[in-house]
C-alpha cells in the first residue's frame, strides 16, 4: 500500500489482556503527526500502553462503513456472507479497492449510498468521520466538486449537450483544475477525440462511457467511485481507460472504489472485497 | 462558461408567450401604480405650492354675518382661535382702507368716475403673478388687482347698456387710473394701474406696504380691527370647517366647491389606478411564479443530474435568479422612463394653464418602484428556492 509520507493520524489505542479490566475502560485517543511509513515499519511511538490494537484514522479523506445494510434488501442480505454489508469497514485515504459483486447483490445500491444518492439504509456511512446523513446540501455540493468523483453505471450524460460540453460542465462547476486542452488530450488518449463535438445522445454506449470517464477525471477528488466503468469497452479500450484512471488517481494521491461483476487485473488493487 | 451550459440545459422556452404576457401585465401594473403615486405627489405639489395661480388649494374669505346689530369686526382672540383649527393651513388679514378713495379715468377717451375702497392681503394669498406687484415711496403708481368679476360685469352688463366699448384685460392693464385719496388733510392724487385680475378675493387689492403707509397717513383712527380674514384650507367641504363657521357666526363668500370636486375626481382616479395596479401586479406575480415553476419542472431531470454531479443549490439559484430577475429590472426602468416623460409633458401642459408642477418625477415614485422591485425579487427568489428544493 502506498501512503502519504507524513500525515496527521488519530491513534486509537485499546488496552487488552489486563485481567479484571474491561477493555473499553482503557481507551485512549491521540492525535499526532507521524511519518506513516516509519510507523508501519517500526510500530507506534510509546504512548504508555503495554499492548494494544491500533486503528489508524487518517484525518484527511477516509470512508468508513458501520453495519450498513440497505433497508429494502435487508432480509436477503442478512442471510448471506458479505465483506461489506453489515460490517465495519474503513477505506483509508488513497486506497484502491475493488468490490466484486455478482448481479443482484446491491452493487449500484452501495455506490449510490456512498455517493449520498439514497438514504434507505441502516448503519452509518462516515466521510472524514462525518455521518453522511448529516451533510447538508451545500456541503454535499462542495464534496462532489472537490473530494469525490463518480462514474455511473448508467453513465448519466446530458443527451442534449455535446460530449465536450458534458465534460466542460464538470470542469467549470468548481474552480477549474485543468485547462480545457486537457479534455482534448484525454479524449485522444481514449480514442473519442472525434466525437467531442457530437451530441452525447448520439454517441454509442462505448463512446459515452469513455466521455463519462473523462468527465469524472477533470475535477479535483480524493475518491473516485466507479460502477462497472468498463462495461461497454473492449479489451484495448479498457486498458487505455484503466491507465488513464490510474495515472489521474496517482496524480491526486486519490483512492478509488470500483465495483464490477468479475475478477480483473486492471489496477493494482490494495484490497478486493466480495459484496 | 458554466452559465452558457446551464442556459442550454435549463431552457426558459417553455411558456415563453405566458412570460411575455406576464411582462406586459407587470408593465401596465407598474405604470398604473407609479402613475397613481406620481399624480398624488403632483396633487400635493399643487396644494402646497404658493406659486399656483389657479391653485387647487382653497382660499376662503371669512367675515361675520351681518345681522344689523352688533359689531362685525373680528377680535384678536377670535382670529387666534381660528388659526389654531386643524383645517386652517394659513390665515391672512384683509386690511381695509380707512380713508375715502375715488378713481377716475386719466384720459377722456374712456371717461369714468367711481368711489370705492381698497383692501390688502399678504402676498402669499394673492393668485396673480406680476412683476409690477410692488410698491414703495418712490413708485410712480399704485398697482391694483381687481376681481375678474368686475371686468365681466362691465363688459357684459354695464358697457352694452351704456353704449360703452368693451375692454380686454390687456387694455385695462394699460390704462392709467387717477386715484383720489381723501384724508383729514384734503384730497391727494395718485396714479394707479391694474396689474392683474383675480378670482380669489372679490375686492380691489393694493400692496400691503402701500396700504400700511396710506392708512397711517390718511386713515382715521376708527375701525382698526379687521373684519375680514382669508384662510387657506385643503378642503373647504370639510364638515369641521363648516360647523366651526356656523358655531361662531361666521360666513364665507362664494361657492368654493369647484376645487373639491376636482379633488374628488383626482382621488377617485388615484384609487382606481391603485387598485387596478395592485390587482394586476398580483396576477403578474402569480404568472411569473407559475412560469418559474414550469421552467424548473420542465428541466427537472437536468437539474437533478446537475445536483448529482455536484452543482450547488446556491449556484443553481443564482443562475435562475439571473435568468428571471433582470427582465423585472428592465421593466421597472422602462416604466420609470415613461412616467418621467409623461411628467415632463404634464408639466408643459399644466404650465400653459398656469398650474405649476415639478418637471421631474417625485422621489416617492422612485421609492415605490424600488419597493415593487424588492417584492419581485423576494417572490422570484423564494419561488426558485422552493422549487429547486423540490427537484
Amino acid at each position: 500500500m502506498e501512503v502519504v509520507a507524513a500525515t496527521t493520524v488519530k491513534l486509537t489505542a485499546r488496552k487488552i489482556g489486563d485481567e479484571g479490566v474491561q477493555a473499553d475502560e482503557c481507551f485512549r485517543e491521540e492525535l499526532m503527526t507521524v511519518d506513516v511509513n516509519h510507523l508501519l515499519k517500526y510500530g507506534l511511538p510509546s504512548i504508555g500502553f503495554r499492548s494494544f490494537t491500533v486503528f489508524l484514522y487518517f484525518s484527511n479523506m477516509q470512508i468508513e462503513l458501520r453495519q450498513v445494510v440497505p433497508v429494502p434488501l435487508k432480509d436477503k442480505f442478512m442471510q448471506r456472507q458479505s465483506d461489506v454489508w453489515n460490517r465495519n469497514l474503513v477505506f483509508a485515504q488513497g486506497e484502491w479497492a475493488k468490490i466484486k459483486a455478482p448481479s443482484g447483490t446491491g452493487k449500484t445500491t452501495l455506490v449510490h449510498i456512498l455517493y449520498k444518492l439514497r438514504h434507505d439504509y441502516e448503519g452509518l456511512v462516515l466521510w472524514q468521520n462525518k455521518d453522511l446523513r448529516t451533510i447538508d446540501e451545500s456541503a454535499l455540493a462542495q464534496m462532489r466538486q472537490q473530494q469525490v468523483s463518480i462514474i455511473f453505471q448508467d453513465l448519466r450524460l446530458f443527451p442534449s449537450l455535446t460530449a465536450r460540453e458534458n465534460i466542460e460542465l464538470k470542469r467549470v462547476l468548481q474552480k477549474p483544475l485543468y485547462e480545457t486542452e486537457v479534455i482534448d488530450a484525454m479524449a485522444e488518449q481514449l480514442g473519442v477525440g472525434h466525437v467531442l463535438n457530437q451530441r452525447a445522445g448520439l454517441c454509442s454506449y462505448g463512446e459515452q462511457q469513455r466521455i463519462a470517464i473523462i468527465r469524472s477525471l477533470v475535477q479535483p477528488f480524493s475518491w473516485l467511485i466507479m460502477d462497472e466503468p468498463f462495461s461497454h469497452l473492449d479489451q484495448v479500450n479498457m486498458r487505455k481507460a484503466a491507465d488513464l484512471i490510474a495515472a489521474e488517481c496517482k496524480k491526486r494521491e486519490a483512492g478509488f472504489i470500483l465495483t464490477d461483476l468479475d475478477e480483473d487485473d486492471h489496477f493494482e488493487y490494495a484490497r478486493v472485497l466480495n459484496l | 462558461m458554466l452559465n452558457t451550459l446551464l442556459k442550454k440545459l435549463i431552457k426558459a422556452s417553455a411558456g415563453r408567450s405566458r412570460f411575455i404576457l406576464a411582462v406586459m401585465g407587470l408593465s401596465i401594473a407598474l405604470l398604473l401604480i407609479l402613475s397613481a403615486v406620481q399624480v398624488e405627489m403632483n396633487y400635493n405639489d399643487m396644494l402646497n405650492n404658493s406659486n399656483n395661480r389657479d391653485s387647487v388649494a382653497n382660499f376662503l374669505v371669512i367675515n361675520k354675518n351681518v345681522t344689523g346689530s352688533g359689531s362685525t369686526t373680528l377680535s384678536d382672540a377670535e382670529i387666534a382661535d381660528l388659526k389654531k383649527q386643524p383645517f386652517v393651513d394659513a390665515t391672512g388679514l384683509l386690511t381695509p382702507s380707512r380713508f375715502k378713495v375715488s378713481a377716475q379715468s386719466a384720459s377722456n377717451r374712456i371717461p369714468f368716475y367711481t368711489d370705492f375702497f381698497f383692501e390688502s392681503v399678504p402676498n402669499d394669498f394673492i393668485d396673480v403673478q406680476s412683476a409690477d406687484w410692488k410698491w414703495d415711496d418712490n413708485s410712480n403708481y399704485v398697482p391694483m388687482i381687481v376681481p375678474n368679476m368686475f371686468l365681466t360685469m362691465y363688459n357684459f352688463g354695464f358697457a352694452p347698456s351704456q353704449g360703452l366699448p368693451q375692454l380686454s384685460p390687456e387694455l385695462v392693464k394699460s390704462l392709467a387710473v387717477q386715484i383720489n385719496i381723501s384724508g383729514p388733510a384734503g384730497t391727494v392724487k395718485y396714479f394707479g394701474k391694474v396689474v392683474g385680475f383675480s378670482d380669489r378675493i372679490s375686492s380691489v387689492l393694493v400692496p400691503q406696504p402701500f396700504m400700511d403707509w396710506a392708512n397711517a397717513k390718511y386713515g382715521s383712527a376708527q375701525n382698526e380691527q379687521p373684519s375680514r380674514i382669508i384662510i387657506k384650507t385643503k378642503d373647504p367641504g370639510n364638515p369641521a370647517l363648516v360647523d366651526y363657521l356656523k358655531a361662531h357666526g361666521l360666513t364665507t363668500d362664494a361657492d368654493k366647491t369647484r376645487f373639491s370636486k376636482i379633488r374628488q375626481v383626482v382621488n377617485l382616479v388615484i384609487s382606481v389606478s391603485w387598485v387596478t395596479g395592485a390587482v394586476m401586479l398580483l396576477f403578474a406575480l402569480l404568472v411569473f411564479t407559475l412560469f418559474i415553476q414550469l421552467t424548473i419542472a420542465t428541466a427537472k431531470e437536468e437539474i437533478y443530474l446537475l445536483i448529482t454531479l455536484g452543482a450547488g443549490p446556491k449556484q443553481l439559484r443564482r443562475f435562475l435568479v439571473k435568468q428571471f430577475f433582470p427582465p423585472n429590472i428592465f421593466i421597472v426602468a422602462v416604466v420609470l422612463v415613461i412616467i418621467a416623460g409623461l411628467q415632463v409633458w404634464l408639466q408643459h401642459v399644466l404650465q400653459m394653464q398656469n398650474i405649476y408642477v415639478s418637471p421631474v418625477i417625485s422621489p416617492y415614485t422612485i421609492t415605490t418602484a424600488v419597493l415593487v422591485l424588492l417584492v419581485l425579487w423576494v417572490v422570484n427568489f423564494s419561488t426558485i428556492r422552493k422549487y429547486v428544493k423540490h427537484v
